[in-house]
């Protein structure tokens, strides 16, 4: 099943870290989110395989966007 | 109450179970409740206080690494764990002992809820649980092991109390899969219902996860004695460690929490509560200079390390219980605000986050403050500030203290000058105001100026400030009210 990892706050979207396909561990660093004047790292919450970043470096996120979806391994 | 599909035998058609069933199974049944509180306690400390008999519960007294505790477990190996009006009067009387002990109760549960057979005298014997679970709140503490299904009326028992684990075939639910789905149509399982992934990071219910049942047990034996045996401040065991190794360079920079939380306790001691739920904020028991304290700190990691909703509340909750039972708090702080959002509104986030200012303001323990790299705004206060009566706030040189950020705050004060410079001169303009504005608001020197900052410290020096804070606070003082499960 594909887990869906979100933006917990409105954000912009300051670096991709990893494209589809890329194998990521739980914790790992997905997307950089520039927001209350914080860098935010959104962490992988399972391990798994990236089957979909759906944000460009660059874009506003709000809460409860997509980022990306990560097939469990 | 409720049916689960482990438990059949609560079939309105199933005939009152009298007879044991035979020896042997139950013998090498793991859910034999003699065993379950045999791995509790200490070894060869365990008494039974209840007959061991087919009420469905069994009670013991016995040792927790030395200290007197009350416990008691659902027997599984009976209608898989059902609760009857006898086997509630088994926990009442557990309670009533624990209570005139004044030590902690631990429940081992693992029951379908309600025995169906017994009507509304079942119901009103759990309701008996209920009301003395909350009666002994805050004065001793109670802890629950959730070891396999807790439906119903065994979903509220470990809810009531101050601290719930659940082992890794533990699920809690007030309704079973089979009502959910003839009642709503969805199909869900046990697990997604009430397993450890709704409950570790959803809904809150469950402050500790375990892999096994052995550590669900492990680690209430290790708050057992966190709680029961909190010990003196031992100023002399404290080592001063430089703290800000803990942190990134760059103050724009998240970075997880855990390790100077780890640091800042002594070494291996940290037992945190709500790891994967609101992890924004970090709540932790532990020891430090041998004594029992808690630890609450802003996660940048996670959302910024803003306070919301489910932060604001894991915290007041945290708080309450601390002051409960005269645990010392750690509070420390890097907090850049409130979440903001249509979303925290409507989620009640005045409301929720209210309760952490109560809590603090209420709370009678020694609590002090550290400010490690800024605090802004309402979240400011929110973290045990001076003003809500913080035994002692400390700031790290150069830590932030304000209402908002600097550029932030020039941005609002002098929008119509701002506007009025021409765009390519505009960064100076701000920079130059916001030099001026951290001069007279904000900045550490500014808040010991007025007195929300009692002493800037050094990261390597840290350890033993707090703790000569804490040893010279009131050590008897903790508060005199129940831990309502906020």
């Amino acid at each position: 099943m594909a887990y869906e990892v979100h933006a917990e706050l409105v954000a912009n979207v300051l670096h991709v870290l990893v494209e589809a396909g890329d194998t990521v561990a739980e914790g790992d660093t997905l997307v950089l989110l520039e927001s209350m004047k914080m860098e935010i790292p959104v962490p992988a919450e399972v391990s798994g395989t990236v089957a979909e970043v759906a944000v460009n470096e660059g874009d506003v996120v709000t809460e409860g966007d997509l980022i990306a979806q990560i097939t469990e391994t | 109450m409720t049916t689960t599909e482990n438990a059949p035998a609560l079939a309105p058609t199933a005939p009152p179970a009298q007879a044991r069933p035979p020896k042997l199974p139950r013998d090498i049944d793991p859910r034999n409740p003699n065993k379950r509180l045999e791995a509790f306690f200490d070894e060869g400390t365990v008494e039974l206080i209840s007959a061991d008999d087919d009420s469905g519960m069994l009670a013991a007294v016995g040792c927790v690494d030395g200290v007197h505790t009350v416990a008691f477990c659902s027997d599984a190996t009976i209608m898989g764990g059902a609760m009857g009006h006898e086997g509630c009067k088994v926990v009442v009387r557990a309670y009533e002992r624990a209570l005139a002990d004044e030590v902690p109760i631990v429940g081992l549960w693992h029951s379908g809820g309600a025995r169906l057979a017994e009507g509304v005298l079942s119901l009103h014997a759990v309701g008996l649980i209920f009301n003395i679970m909350t009666q002994a709140s805050g004065k001793v503490p109670q802890i629950s092991v959730v070891l396999g299904p807790a439906a119903g009326g065994a979903a509220y028992g470990p809810a009531l109390t101050d601290v719930v684990i659940l082992g890794p075939e533990g699920r809690i639910f007030v309704t079973g899969p089979d009502v959910v789905r003839s009642v709503t149509g969805e199909d869900v399982d046990m697990l997604r219902l009430g397993g450890p992934e709704p409950h570790g990071r959803r809904s809150g219910v469950v402050h500790v996860l375990a892999d096994s049942e052995a550590q669900a047990i492990g680690e209430a034996r290790r708050l057992v004695a966190l709680l029961g045996d909190q010990g003196n401040l031992d100023e002399s065991a404290i080592a001063d460690v430089d703290l800000s190794e803990q942190m990134p360079e760059s103050k724009k920079r998240a970075y997880d929490v855990h390790p100077f939380v780890a640091t800042l306790l002594d070494e291996g001691s940290m037992l945190e509560l709500h790891q994967r739920w609101a992890p924004n904020i970090v709540t932790a028991l532990g020891r430090f200079g041998r004594r029992t304290v808690g630890v609450i700190a802003n996660n940048p990691l996670r959302l910024g390390g803003c306070l919301d909703s489910p932060s604001a509340e894991k915290a007041a909750r945290f708080v309450r219980m601390c002051d409960a039972y005269g645990v010392p708090l750690l509070v420390v702080v890097d907090v850049p605000g409130y979440l903001p959002g249509v979303g925290q509104e409507w989620d009640g986030v005045v409301r929720r986050g209210a309760k952490l200012l109560h809590a603090f303001s209420e709370a009678q323990v020694p609590r002090v403050t550290l400010v490690t790299r800024k605090a802004y705004g309402g979240a400011y206060i929110a973290m045990n500030a001076r003003s809500l009566g913080a035994t002692r706030v400390f700031a790290w040189p150069g830590a932030e203290v304000a209402v908002m950020g600097a550029v932030a705050a020039i941005r609002i004060l002098h929008r119509r000058n701002i506007a009025a410079v021409a765009a390519d001169l505009r960064p100076i303009v701000e920079a130059e105001l916001a030099a001026e504005h951290e001069r007279i608001a904000g900045g550490v020197d500014r808040a010991i100026e007025i007195g929300v900052v009692d002493e800037v410290v050094e990261p390597s020096r840290t350890r033993s400030a707090l703790a000569t804070a804490l040893a010279a606070a009131d050590k008897g003082a903790r508060g005199h009210h129940g831990n309502i499960p906020l």
